[in-house]
């Protein structure tokens, strides 16, 4: 009954529609809101889709891992290596940027009591 | 055994000596290393410039040039390199020599400071888009964390601007990486360039437009550059300089290098740059007019630099491309003077506000006078640099009979005229007696002396760098040789 | 009064800024629907697959992330290292005394689950060591093992009051594994057999693929990624939890009452 799923472009449709969405509902959060965690959190919701985007679009119905365990002795009909690298490299440094914002935003708000990126005043026209 | 002199040092001994700084400041080393890294990086350059100016250096990490990263040193990136390195060597020896700020001087600081010259380094060399991006990223943590380095409320709140609109930036542009490698397959420049012609024309727009975001956000250019002098002010200055003078050069290389390769023709795209650079110079000198803090106007007046080199670069001829180059290089000595004379002035009044630096030109005249200096050379007054470098440009414009961009060039000039000199006016006030708090070291005008120096040398002598120059130009726009060096003779 | 116009606006705006997403949401959908899906024909990571064999590593994505592109995980580690630094720095040094409020009480430990962690610690040190190790022959790596060990000692610093992390050692841990990374890449250099940045200069043969002892420097490499990350990961958490004056909930819960 789901055979229809077999067929790449309707898989990688659904994988798209699904990252975009993703990626927009960060773009807005980004954009509406103004607290500092959540516009983090907003970035990394972006930064998730793309991986999502790119892992899904980027590995045909039918590829295994590309790793050879199970039997499997020659590396054919496997997955594309090469988004998978960059995607876990992707992570690490999304991990890293992350962690980095929270932390100078927890830092900023126990040294003003601020979390809203409006009432922000040291720096701005005069 | 050897140690061969490849371009992978530039990246490979920052890191390296970054890593291992517990050891360095057990050992007392690291004020000498964090000037001696971009002193030994800029020996280096220098050894390989006469490789260079022959035939393109390319170096394989791992496996060769389509399938992996490959690291590429032509006259175009020789520049930077050196600019980078010799940025690094003035900041970091005015950062030990002013004997100023601990926080500036801790190991933290060490790191933050050689891995920016690293992710630097790294962008301009690598001939690989996702190397690119990992590059970025490790430029612009440094810078972040470089921002929020002092931890009172202005600084952190710069650093948290600067991290979030930064991860925007690197988002958009993993974006567009991630649809390049759906569409063509290929990660190497050489090898995407090759292909990019062949993704449909509305793919293609959208992929640009991301990576215009992305990159445009990272270089300042209007509209994406409205956070800009928060940042500068928030940083202390001699850092702030290093992002004018570095970080942004590095950003709008990157943009014109991916333009100038990706696009087999890139008038295309040229006329729209030029544009956003028009807008970005004047909506950035008529601010800079109203600016009360000396950190925001020499942040504007950057912007407005960097709008200029937009439009040289953007125009794509050989002439202009070569003039924005040498701007880049003669604004990059401009900022860095002007930044660390903001340096010694915010630190002998405490204060970087304009009412508050009235008649500090008789309290501190050696930094005045290098104000003055640079101010002038800004504004492109012979026989400063910015003189020679602007009028290649204006002839470049002229010779292709393209005039409006002349006329918009001069009329920016005179807005800078109109800003610098209030400044210039209200620090040699002669109504204000002003006393300085803090003194400076003598030492600290060593670095600074330097970067004149070289601005008047440039200025009278521009003959001796023209031909390093044209071949960067040249190396920028010539991109079916890239290709073949990269690619080997068939494609 | 003021409260409905107010309101108002607010709804404009939100208005505005779902018509513009949903509008950059159906144009890049229409894009990507059209002409995104087919896939590439014949990209770097087939060629790469194809040739995997000569890396005698049986997991190809550990090859790809550790030696055809070990430039960018050197990178990547790199940005984690600036990132731990960076924390390090904004919890480091200030004191609590620039804190505005003052910390809630500690609650006591409970013992069930100061002695549940403590038999839990080695297994889990166990489970990342062999996901380090075992990253060219199966799923997982340097990246996945460290994170699991940096999470035992997570689970110590959380539970165990008496627990506490060793900065310095840490520290010394990641900029050893850090110039190990680089140092290798540089003998790669220098070594006549490779020449290249990274080079996998020990042999690797072939009818090895599949033993733990296999693919040259792949293992030593990504063995040390796991220290750095493991190391790094910990120092982060540390750096987070110890300044809270071991108030272990409520990262978020602190930011989120104002």
């Amino acid at each position: 009954m789901l055979a229809f799923l077999d067929d790449p472009k309707v898989l990688h449709g659904i994988y798209a529609l699904g990252a975009l969405t993703l990626f927009f509902i960060g773009l807005y959060g980004l954009l509406a809101k103004r607290h500092l965690l959540k516009m983090l959190i907003s970035i990394a919701v972006m930064e998730l889709s793309v991986y999502l985007l790119f892992i899904g679009l980027a590995t045909s119905p039918g590829e295994t891992a590309p790793i050879l365990s199970d039997g499997l002795t020659a590396f054919t009909d496997m997955a594309d290596p090469v988004p998978q690298a960059l995607t876990l490299t992707a992570i690490v440094i999304g991990l890293a940027v992350l962690g980095l914002g929270v932390s100078l935003a927890i830092q900023y708000h126990r040294l003003t009591g601020k979390v809203d990126v409006a009432s922000m005043t040291e720096l701005k026209e005069l | 055994m050897t140690l061969p002199l490849t371009p992978v040092w530039f990246v490979a001994l920052p890191l390296l000596l970054a890593f291992a700084s517990p050891l360095w400041v057990r050992l007392r080393l690291l004020m000498p290393l964090l000037v001696g890294t971009p002193a030994a990086l800029l020996l280096l350059a220098f050894v390989l410039l006469p490789e260079v100016r022959t035939a393109p250096l390319l170096e394989t990490i791992v496996i060769a040039p389509p399938l992996g990263i490959h690291l590429q040193l032509d006259s175009a990136s020789w520049i930077l390199v050196a600019l980078i390195s010799f940025a690094g060597l003035l900041t970091n020896a005015f950062i030990w020599l002013a004997d100023g700020e601990p926080y500036l001087r801790d190991r933290r600081a060490f790191v933050f400071l050689l891995l920016l010259i690293a992710g630097c380094n790294g962008m301009v060399l690598t001939g690989d888009l996702f190397n690119l991006y990992v590059f970025l990223e490790i430029a612009g943590v440094s810078a972040y964390a470089l921002s929020a380095l002092r931890r009172d409320a202005s600084a952190l709140e710069a650093g948290l601007k600067y991290l979030i609109i930064g991860s925007v930036a690197a988002v958009f542009f993993l974006f567009s990486v991630v649809l390049v490698y759906l569409q063509t397959g290929q990660l190497n420049l050489a090898a995407i360039a090759v292909g990019f012609g062949e993704i449909p024309g509305p793919m293609q727009i959208l992929i640009g437009l991301l990576m215009l975001v992305g990159l445009g956000i990272k270089a300042e250019l209007f509209p994406f550059n409205f956070w800009v002098p928060d940042i500068y002010q928030g940083s202390h200055p001699a850092v702030a300089g290093l992002y004018s003078g570095l970080l942004v050069k590095v950003f709008l290389f990157v943009l014109f290098h991916l333009v100038f390769l990706l696009l087999a023709d890139p008038k295309v795209v040229g006329i729209w740059l030029m544009g956003l650079g028009a807008a970005t110079m004047l909506i950035a000198e008529v601010v800079a007019l109203r600016q009360e803090d000396l950190r925001r106007m020499l942040a504007y007046s950057s912007l407005g630099q960097i709008g200029l080199i937009t439009l040289a670069l953007g125009f794509g001829v050989e002439a202009t491309t070569a003039g924005g180059l040498f701007h880049m290089v003669n604004h990059t000595l401009v900022k860095l003077l002007l930044f660390l004379t903001a340096a010694v002035l915010l630190r002998s009044f405490v204060s970087a506000q304009l009412a508050d630096l009235a008649g500090a030109g008789r309290a501190r005249p050696l930094a005045a006078a290098l104000f003055v200096l640079g101010a002038l050379a800004v504004m492109g007054l012979p026989p400063l640099s910015g003189f020679a470098s602007k009028l290649w440009i204006l002839k470049g414009f002229a010779e292709a009979g393209v005039f409006w961009p002349v006329a918009l060039i001069l009329l920016a000039a005179l807005i800078e005229a109109g800003y610098y000199f209030r400044w210039i006016k209200v620090l040699y006030d002669p109504s204000v007696q002003l006393q300085a708090v803090h003194p400076v070291g003598r030492l600290a005008y060593a670095p600074m002396a330097v970067a004149a120096g070289l601005i008047i040398l440039l200025g009278v002598a521009p003959f001796l760098v023209d031909a390093l120059f044209s071949e960067g130009a040249q190396a920028l726009l010539d991109r079916g040789a890239t290709l073949t060096a990269v690619l080997g003779a068939g494609s | 009064m003021t409260a409905v116009p107010l309101r108002k606006r607010v709804r404009v705006k939100t208005l505005l800024l779902v018509l513009l997403c949903g509008w950059l949401f159906a144009a890049h959908l229409g894009v990507l629907l059209q002409y995104g899906l087919d896939g590439q024909s014949a990209s770097v990571g087939d060629a790469l697959l194809a040739r995997n064999a000569e890396t005698a590593s049986a997991n190809a994505v550990t090859s790809v992330v550790v030696s055809y592109r070990g430039f960018d995980t050197l990178g990547e580690v790199t940005v984690l290292f600036l990132a731990a630094t960076g924390i390090g720095l904004f919890f480091g040094g200030h004191g609590r005394a620039e804190s505005h409020r003052p910390e809630p009480p500690m609650s006591p430990p409970n013992e069930m689950m100061v002695t549940g962690v403590r038999l839990l610690f080695p297994v889990l040190i166990l489970l990342g060591v062999y996901v380090v190790l075992h990253g060219h022959l199966s799923p997982g790596g340097g990246f996945q093992g460290g994170v699991i060990i940096a999470t035992a000692f997570f689970l110590r610093m959380l539970a165990d009051p008496a627990f506490r992390l060793r900065h310095a050692r840490i520290g010394l841990l990641e900029s050893l594994s850090g110039s190990g990374f680089v140092l290798m890449g540089l003998l790669g250099l220098s070594l006549a057999g490779t020449a290249t940045f990274l080079g996998n200069f020990l042999p690797h043969p072939v009818t090895e693929m599949g033993r733990l002892l296999s693919a040259g420097v792949i293992p030593i490499i990504y063995a040390l990624v796991g220290v750095k990350v493991g190391a790094e990961v910990a120092a982060i958490f540390g750096d987070m939890l110890e300044r809270r004056g071991q108030q272990s909930p409520g990262l978020l819960g602190d930011e989120s009452d104002t």
